[in-house]
């Protein structure tokens, strides 16, 4: 092989890079054409909604405006704590000073994680869930605001001070269901198809707009299962909460909300 | 002239390679370069395409032929229970929300694919009636193992007998 008397080595190696390149450029090309195509589809559609049909299917149900792009999860979790804190004194008398609620059917603030916390926001401007309460509160308040005050609500500790709270928990001693509450938080059902409550609530590990349950009120979690297994809250997205709720059997709801309001949920003081 | 052999046949095997991926029982995300397949954003499915809610499950195309709609998501399938006739060839469409899943009918030589981002659409018949388990068959995440929807078979007769709004989804047990 003397090839270096054929070709000088330089002339081999621009040839190969050339044909390297023409292979990366056409790549890049059809992948532009591709691209291009679909966000002049997209920005056709945002720009005309009213005017183009955006599903050919007449009665088409959304169930939240929120869809977790990466611009929407930076919007939602880069909150200013600070302001957060100033906007959340007109929380402080239905919700508590520290997050935690004096009132069993209201939500636990503290310690929720800014995605949750922000879509429910965004769902009560919305209109997407319903609340007589909190619809015309969320109207006021911008996307910046909500995630504002997210940042702030996620801040708080979720162990309450048991002096300044004692509405939560509920009750500390051992829930009479606590043995399916724990089967059900840890193992779920498969045979019914209900995944174990931790792998989508944490501690074991989150998907997006799910709430850590650690710190959350007993009467409220079970009115949100009913509501959610008889459809009058329909907010979640792609039908999973409704799905895992209308499986659950009533005395399972109980048993779960009263594991978690009486603070014995896996995640306490974790975050 | 060896090199410029062994050039060709690599690139004929590259072609080959991307080429055959339509045959794949998944739509793979590397055709949608060449304008084959679909492309949708996982992050919004329940805002627009054919898998918004009110478009899941089963539904009658024109031709008489029934199209199943399915999300597979972390970690439930949706809907989570499916209702179709024996002997007929049904249409599974389906796409995942977040990561790949993959399901099998227990019981039946069938299964899919369910990647984001891609539509996955394959062609059953059912031969006997009966109820089928559909477990997730790639690890999805923390609740994996508990991830498992239903097809129930039923006889021609009695899926006729049906209305329209019970087709779509069915009661699991």
């Amino acid at each position: 092989m003397n090839y270096a008397s054929r070709a000088p080595r330089l002339r081999i190696v621009m040839r190969w890079l050339g044909t390297l390149v023409a292979l990366c450029v056409i790549t890049v090309l059809l992948a532009r054409r591709d691209s291009s195509a679909q966000s002049s589809v997209k920005s056709a559609s945002a720009k005309s909604a009213s005017a183009k049909p955006v599903n050919a299917e007449p009665m088409v149900r959304i169930p939240s405006n929120v869809a977790w792009t990466v611009q929407v999860v930076n919007t939602a979790s880069g909150g200013d704590a600070f302001r957060g804190l100033l906007l959340a004194r007109r929380c402080n008398h239905c919700h508590g000073e520290e997050g935690f609620s004096s009132v069993p059917a209201f939500p636990n603030l503290a310690g929720l994680d800014r995605l949750s916390f922000w879509k429910q926001m965004q769902d009560f401007r919305s209109g997407k869930r319903s609340s007589p309460v909190m619809q015309p509160i969320a109207e006021g308040l911008s996307a910046r605001d909500s995630a504002d005050l997210a940042a702030y609500f996620a801040m708080l500790p979720t162990a309450s001070d048991p002096q300044d709270n004692r509405a939560f928990p509920q009750a500390m001693h051992q829930p009479p269901r606590a043995s399916i509450a724990i089967r059900l938080i840890v193992f779920g059902d498969g045979q019914r198809g209900i995944p174990p409550c931790q792998s989508c609530h944490g501690p074991v590990s989150y998907v997006k707009g799910a709430p850590p349950l650690a710190a959350q009120n007993g009467a409220y979690l079970e009115q949100q299962l009913e509501h959610f297994s008889d459809g009058n809250r329909a907010n979640d997205i792609n039908v999973r909460m409704r799905s895992v709720a209308r499986q659950l059997t009533a005395e399972e709801k109980t048993a779960v909300s009263e594991y978690y309001g009486a603070g014995l949920g896996p995640g306490v003081n974790s975050r | 002239m060896k090199k410029k052999i062994g050039f060709v046949a690599a690139l004929i095997l590259f072609t080959v390679a991307i080429l055959s991926t339509r045959y794949y029982m998944v739509d793979l995300p590397v055709y949608h370069f060449l304008g084959g397949g679909e492309v949708l954003d996982p992050a919004t499915l329940h805002l627009r395409g054919e898998f918004v809610e009110s478009n899941l499950g089963a539904a009658e195309g024109p031709s008489g032929s029934l199209t199943v709609r399915m999300i597979a998501q972390q970690f439930v399938f949706v809907p989570q229970c499916v209702e179709v006739p024996v002997g007929v060839p049904i249409t599974f469409r389906m796409t995942s929300a977040d990561v790949v899943h993959m399901l099998s009918f227990l019981g039946t030589d069938y299964g899919l694919k369910v990647v984001p981002g891609a539509i996955t659409e394959a062609t059953f018949t059912f031969a006997k009636p009966g109820t089928f388990k559909i477990p997730c068959h790639e690890f999805c995440g923390a609740g994996h193992y508990a991830m498992r929807g239903q097809l129930n078979v039923v006889p021609q007769d009695q899926f006729a007998s049906l209305l329209p709004s019970e087709r779509r989804t069915c009661e699991l047990r």
